[in-house]
């Protein structure tokens, strides 16, 4: 029988004893895929007592069916497994994106599980049907930039490949796969994959995603991309004029950064302009995505080869370059990166960086630098925590107090204080390597509060973001929709990764316009206005819920959370009013099935319960808490005290108030249909979607709420 | 016989090649006969300079002017997609009739993990002789009235005589149909490009700049 969408057969690989069967994906349906079937072969395979790092531990790699169905955006990976670095230990996911998830599809399999420990280093090979196990000893040691590329050249045409660093190797926890020089799946996968002698994976697939309607599907897909689609985040308005806009960006800046006279400079027969790009014209989108330009500004011009991204995405997200002033420290110039890589490493220089050839080309060249060296080694930033602790340890004194002098003197200092590039990947790899004393930055910061005996003020302190005390930081949070941002920040076991909220926030799209469209479906008082939030309100709480749930979807189906779900639309014509529906239209046409709104939201909802019960179970266990909303979702002082001169709710500031969240979790919890004193779900909840043995398991455990 | 025709195909692919690589560069005016004025540019959505570099590949189809701009592919595989979804009803990269995916990841010392990220779709030349055609056992490759040509699937027997009779492979043997298909030149990939990396400039439109460039 034909399967639509999904590829029908699970491949799990025993890397103890090289056993590799498939299983038939269908009995995981109502998870859908990617994080909702790697939560449930968790939940059933691996005992949440489990260490990450033990051989019981799991690695579930997961696609959905609409990854690699032709849908726009849908190239997206989803990691699950048991976190090596949080508190509580519990269910985390990596997100990875890249062109291999279309391989392994093709190749006929909707997800991989990675269990057991070899004896020695391997790497898996998927050709289609034929899968095996090889010896990866030749590249074990190298970097991912390495070992990715001599994978590739072994294999042979149209394969792809995805490796650990050294970092994954030597087991620090602050790890990280790669594929497609990189893409990247963090929160530590790279260890847990480190710790079964696996140093990654190649896939090829001469195969096919069926659909049941592609005629639909071309439609629909048309439709996204000639009315619904804006630029990175899909950001509906331009970030400066383009004469077909009736807007752009008041700043002028955000994420749709592509304009006339902006572009790349070193491509290929010189400059590509990337000019306008009006609504409807398919042939434009590509040129909307200046990701260069949004992170360093004009001088970005001047090293950019092109733009690139994931497969099947129009949005090419990936700022490309050739950053030449590099050669001259020896190190390699080509750095690819959308993320946190390509902007955030002149935090490991905290007395400040220089600029090299050009006024303001300081930052660019320095993160060129970061971005190869983290990629290389497979170091994951923790979304920027793990330079903010070195930052921070280093200014405060904490690093002099916990090296050895010895240690301390050996560090080229001297490299930091001058700016020079190679400091960053002298930095990188000391903690790849976990070389030393101050490679305890690499356990995260939760481990590293308690092996250096920080105290939880050190969690209070508003530099460092977190925004739990369980070790990772805000993302996306109250700075852009106060309550409703911080309820969803601090639902998960690493930063949430939820990007409904600010991809509308921060489009540049007029208040009003988007204050409508979201107040119409969530009701009065859903968005407040920029910088003069009010009291937590129901509206807050279910806008909270829609954008909590619909990340969940995105992991399941797959879909880019950067990019969906499509609220906004660059078109005047349809009142700059995204559409809701299309994920369901998506659903329908790739599987042929009924598919509505309620049934993407009732699967959403089924995953999130998953995650909450899952944590809940993990927390009693190593924390001995019974209690999430009291030590799992507890908020750090600096989101309270933080901007002293003003009083919450001031106009101007994004100072919370500790009696409002306490409200805004009550009513965000009664939204969930979980326990008000608890947090945890409750039995009809969980009943209602169709999850009542996890309901039995918490009662056993003392967990379920009366 | 044989030899004759063998070379007659090897000046053919030369030639091919000649126009792929050096046609454009070698006059740095001419194309087919048509001289490459800045409008024709325009048209093709090049610069000269993209010309001189060799980032661009030009094909004369029966139904206008096809353009490959590498600098321009950003290996987002839309192409592919669209030829599959409009062409066979599903979505893959193997049996997609314009090829990037090939090409993506490491071609001859470039591409995505040779660090210089030097992709481009590969398209089918619609040979005058096409060698497929002429490889085919059962004759179930033919021209229509255009001149593109198309493969009977009903004559077909999936030896894959074509594939290997392709100097650039294009012609693909889907492995679950057993069936050989290629480009039938129906456009979808040019319409989900979405840098414009792949376009077709129809004749009348070249014959237009030709025109108003003679005027000038």
């Amino acid at each position: 029988m034909t399967t639509y969408g999904w590829s029908g057969k699970i491949l799990r690989v025993n890397f103890a004893n090289n056993a590799i069967t498939t299983e038939d994906t269908m009995k995981y349906k109502d998870y859908i895929g990617g994080m909702g079937i790697g939560y449930k072969i968790i939940y059933d395979e691996v005992p949440l007592d489990t260490h990450a790092y033990d051989e019981a531990s799991k690695v579930v790699l997961a696609m959905g069916p609409l990854t690699g169905s032709g849908v726009p955006c849908s190239g997206r990976i989803n990691m699950s497994f048991l976190s090596s670095w949080t508190k509580g230990y519990s269910i985390v996911d990596a997100h990875m994106g890249g062109h291999i998830a279309h391989a392994i599809k093709y190749a006929g399999y909707d997800a991989i599980i990675f269990e057991g420990k070899s004896s020695k280093p391997v790497y898996l090979k998927i050709d289609d049907d034929k899968v095996s196990i090889e010896d990866a000893s030749h590249i074990w040691g190298k970097g991912t930039f390495e070992a990715n590329r001599i994978l590739v050249e072994e294999n042979g045409e149209s394969f792809d490949a995805a490796t650990i660093g050294q970092a994954g190797e030597n087991l620090v926890n602050m790890s990280c796969m790669i594929t497609s020089v990189g893409n990247s799946g963090g929160a530590g996968v790279g260890a847990i994959f480190g710790s079964k002698n696996v140093k990654g994976f190649v896939a090829r697939g001469t195969g096919s995603v069926k659909i049941a309607d592609p005629k639909a599907l071309k439609e629909a897909s048309d439709y996204m991309l000639r009315e619904l689609v804006g630029g990175n985040n899909n950001h509906n308005v331009p970030a400066v004029p383009q004469s077909w806009a009736e807007y752009s960006a008041p700043s002028g800046s955000n994420r749709w950064s592509g304009a006339p006279g902006r572009g790349w400079q070193k491509a290929e027969g010189g400059f590509v302009d990337m000019g306008e790009q009006p609504v409807g014209d398919i042939d434009k989108i590509g040129y909307r995505a200046h990701k260069g330009y949004f992170d360093h500004g004009e001088i970005a011009d001047k090293y950019m080869v092109k733009v690139g991204g994931c497969s099947s995405c129009p949005i090419r997200c990936y700022a490309q370059y050739d950053i030449d002033p590099l050669a001259d420290y020896d190190l390699p110039t080509k750095v690819s990166n959308t993320c946190m890589p390509i902007i955030y490493q002149a935090a490991w220089y905290p007395e400040g960086i220089k600029d090299f050839v050009d006024e303001g080309d300081a930052n660019i060249v320095i993160c060129g630098a970061g971005a190869r060296a983290v990629d290389d080694y497979g170091l994951w930033d923790n979304y920027g925590n793990i330079q903010r602790d070195f930052n921070y340890c280093y200014k405060s004194g904490i690093l002099k107090e916990k090296l050895s002098t010895e240690e301390y003197n050996s560090i080229p200092w001297d490299l930091m204080i001058e700016g020079d590039p190679r400091w960053v990947v002298e930095i990188v790899r000391r903690i790849s390597m976990n070389e030393g004393e101050i490679a305890k930055i690499g356990l995260g910061t939760y481990l590293l509060v308690k092996e250096w005996d920080l105290g939880q003020e050190y969690l209070d302190v508003e530099y460092l973001q977190n925004v739990t005390y369980n070790g990772y930081p805000k993302h996306h949070s109250a700075e852009d929709v106060w309550q409703t941002g911080l309820l969803y920040n601090i639902m998960y076991n690493r930063d949430c990764m939820i990007h409904h909220m600010t991809n509308v926030i921060q489009s540049g799209s007029p208040y009003e316009i988007y204050r409508k469209i979201l107040e119409d479906e969530f009701g009065e008082g859903a968005v407040d206005k920029p910088k003069h939030y009010t009291p937590m309100n129901r509206s807050k709480a279910k806008l909270a819920k829609w954008a909590f749930l619909g990340k969940q979807w995105h992991d399941m189906a797959t879909l880019c959370n950067w990019m969906y779900p499509m609220t906004l639309s660059p078109s005047k014509e349809r009142g700059y009013k995204g559409d809701h529906n299309l994920d369901a239209m998506y659903m329908a046409a790739v599987t042929g099935e009924n598919w509505s709104r309620e049934d993407v939201d009732l699967a959403s909802e089924r995953v999130s319960n998953m995650l909450r019960v899952m944590t809940a179970i993990s927390f009693d266990i190593h924390e001995g808490s019974k209690n999430l909303r009291k030590d799992h979702d507890a908020i750090p002082a600096w989101v309270f005290d933080k901007e002293p001169d003003f009083k919450a709710f001031e106009a101007g500031t994004v100072k919370m108030d500790r009696d409002d969240m306490e409200i805004a979790k009550t009513m965000f919890y009664e939204e969930m249909g979980w326990d008000t004193e608890t947090g945890i779900p409750t039995r009809e909840t969980l009943e209602r979607l169709g999850l009542g043995y996890m309901a039995d398991d918490l009662e056993k455990r003392g967990l379920l709420p009366a | 016989m044989c030899e004759n025709k063998s070379q007659n195909k090897l000046d053919q692919m030369l030639s091919q090649e000649m126009t792929r690589r050096k046609f454009m560069k070698i006059s740095g005016k001419s194309l087919a006969g048509l001289t490459v004025s800045a409008s024709l540019l325009s048209l093709m959505g090049c610069t000269q300079e993209q010309v001189d570099s060799d980032a661009i590949t030009v094909w004369t189809m029966p139904t206008g002017l096809l353009v490959v701009n590498q600098a321009k592919c950003t290996g987002c595989q839309r192409c592919e997609i669209n030829c599959t979804l409009v062409n066979d009803g599903e979505a893959s990269s193997h049996i997609s009739r314009v090829k990037v995916t090939r090409n993506l990841m490491d071609n001859d010392g470039h591409g995505t993990y040779q660090d210089d990220w030097v992709y481009f779709p590969d398209t089918c030349r619609q040979c005058d002789q096409p060698w497929c055609g002429e490889a085919c056992p059962v004759e179930a490759i033919y021209a229509d009235e255009n001149g593109v040509k198309h493969i009977d699937q009903e004559k077909c027997v999936g030896c894959g005589a074509c594939v290997g009779a392709c100097p650039w492979h294009m012609p693909t043997l889907n492995p679950e149909t057993k069936k050989s298909s290629k480009c039938i030149l129906c456009g979808s990939c040019i319409e989900g490009c979405v840098t414009g990396a792949l376009a077709m400039v129809p004749w009348d439109a070249v014959t237009a700049a030709e025109q108003k460039t003679r005027k000038q």
